[in-house]
């Protein structure tokens, strides 16, 4: 925690965002791959209930935001690597590229949303519970994507281990998010969503003060 | 010394009989002012050789009611009488009163069935006071054998081997975080060769405790999985480390590999308290010590039962580390 960290981040950020609009062909083709599999899914699927629908779209969340996430830390070469980390602390690298896939992962989201709106209705009873859960669920998945994908970026297969180290670790934030976007459909008959936003958020600031701690430990060369 | 204390383990946590214990009891609703039969099936017990067997109702505020007459129909089956229940049973609410059925004689001791008798109240205009009698009357005998447990039965022998497994695994792992955290601050390479076999020997019995897991659900549950959330969390952590492994069999740069597998070897040790100790007692669970069940407090596992628990627990893990030792020896070796 160096002074001047919200500013390093912030610049970082907008650095990365120049990137994107120079040449977002990345972001967009997971945009794409993420419409595609939902044109697939829902048209094989035309009538969805309430939790066949909600499942399918935390799988196509998931796999969508493995696919954005995973591939932040290794467009850069080793030497463009080498330069980065004598110019930034690895905390603050980390925490915007973190920051900046949390955006990409939640406009991903939408797109989906939408989507499954368009294919088979709303049925939120509650939508601020979901809003609010999605939100969650998408700063978890997030942190614990780019904390492997920092991993992996190391290892010689990165793309097939990102998912592979990855899967585990998010199930209980999947299974979290199952249940209460669940009960914001109404499917429950008594919902107590508060404990479970409460765990989801405990889990999100544990996987983030872990990641400050082994950041820095992980960063070598 | 492990074999030898595997060795204990597995002969006193077989041959050591259950104490006797009460399976049946045929007829529980009892009423105030009427007498009361009921027929019992035991376990484990030699009836037919015991000469005074009594029964009793074993009330709250510890107050029994002797029985009338016992007949004995064979060693594991005997019929009660009890005479006209009177007054002085003081059924409080309209369910009626929980009574504990138990049974003693001079051979075995006691054995009780709790709960199995239900009291309801009756209106009747005289009731001759009823005659209790204290605790104090009640045979005891010091044996070595287990408690009796219901739909257990002999299967509580397990706790030897699934929770103790469980247990020693969970050692095993505080351990290698230590190796890891040993590796982070000094970057010797030994300390890394030692978590990854402390790893390797915690996934090795996480392995085992599932499969020890189920066969006892199986007998004891029906199947072999259910759909609980402990057992789904134990799983996703077993998950989390096999990770560990493949995350360290794919990166070839040896002090890369460290670096990185002791990290993940943390966190994945973090994510485990969280999935196995923190989220399984918040819900419902069929597993004993979550949601709701009494873990093994005194009434199931008194100390016949810890005199091999305790012990069984060291055994695992000193297993456990001597299987580590060997493989890290075989790597250091190997890398000279």
């Amino acid at each position: 925690m160096n002074p001047g960290m919200i500013k390093n981040i912030y610049y970082i950020i907008s650095k990365e965002l120049l990137i994107e609009r120079r040449d977002a062909s990345v972001f967009l083709s997971s945009l794409l791959y993420l419409i595609a599999i939902s044109f697939v899914v829902f048209k094989i699927f035309s009538s969805l209930e309430g939790p066949v629908k909600m499942g399918l779209f935390w799988v196509i969340f998931l796999f969508t935001c493995i696919k954005i996430v995973g591939g932040v830390f290794s467009y850069q070469s080793r030497k463009r690597k080498l330069n980065i980390y004598q110019l930034y602390d690895p905390v603050d690298l980390f925490l915007a590229k973190f920051a900046f896939s949390y955006l990409k992962l939640i406009i991903a989201g939408l797109v989906l949303i939408l989507l499954q709106m368009l294919f088979s209705g709303s049925a939120l009873v509650n939508a601020f519970l979901f809003g609010k859960t999605f939100l969650l669920c998408a700063l978890g998945l997030s942190l614990i994507l780019s904390l492997v994908s920092a991993i992996a970026s190391y290892s010689d297969r990165q793309t097939g281990l990102v998912a592979i180290l990855s899967l585990p670790l998010v199930i209980p934030i999947l299974l979290l998010g199952m249940r209460l976007s669940l009960i914001s459909e109404g499917f429950f008959q008594d919902p107590d969503s508060s404990q479970y936003l409460l765990i989801l958020s405990g889990i999100d600031l544990l996987l983030l003060s872990l990641s400050i701690i082994f950041i820095p430990l992980i960063w070598k060369s | 010394m492990a074999i030898l204390l595997m060795l204990y383990v597995l002969v006193a946590g077989f041959l050591i009989p259950l104490k006797p214990g009460i399976i049946e009891v045929f007829n529980s609703d009892a009423r105030v002012a009427e007498p009361f039969t009921t027929e019992v099936r035991t376990y484990n017990t030699r009836l037919g050789q015991a000469d005074d067997i009594r029964a009793w109702l074993w009330l709250p505020g510890d107050r029994l009611i002797m029985s009338k007459s016992v007949s004995v129909i064979n060693d594991t089956y005997l019929k009660a009488e009890f005479d006209t229940l009177g007054n002085g049973i003081d059924v409080q609410s309209r369910n009626g009163l929980m009574a504990s059925l138990m049974i003693d004689n001079s051979l075995e001791g006691h054995y009780f069935f709790r709960n199995a008798i239900n009291i309801k109240s009756a209106e009747m205009a005289y009731m001759r006071p009823q005659v209790f009698y204290g605790l104090d009357e009640i045979k005891t005998r010091k044996q070595l054998a287990f408690p009796f447990q219901h739909i257990l039965y002999e299967t509580s022998r397990n706790t030897y081997f699934h929770v103790a497994i469980w247990m020693a695994m969970f050692a095993l792992l505080i351990l290698s975080c230590y190796y890891s955290i040993r590796y982070l601050i000094s970057k010797k390479f030994e300390f890394d060769i030692k978590a990854s076999s402390v790893t390797t020997a915690a996934i090795v019995f996480g392995i085992a405790g599932l499969l020890t897991g189920s066969m006892w659900a199986k007998y004891t549950w029906g199947a072999f999985w259910t759909n609980d959330i402990k057992l789904n969390m134990t799983a996703i952590a077993l998950l989390v480390y096999l990770a560990y492994w493949i995350l360290r069999s794919s990166v070839s740069d040896p002090d890369t590999r460290a670096r990185l597998s002791s990290v993940f070897n943390l966190f994945a040790f973090a994510m485990l308290m969280v999935l196995v100790m923190v989220i399984p007692r918040l819900t419902d669970s069929l597993h004993p010590g979550n949601g709701g069940n009494p873990a093994f407090s005194s009434y199931d596992m008194d100390n016949t039962m810890r005199m091999v628990f305790y012990p069984a627990i060291v055994a695992y893990f000193l297993i456990g580390l001597w299987m580590a030792q060997l493989r890290s020896r075989l790597e250091l070796i190997s890398r000279d």
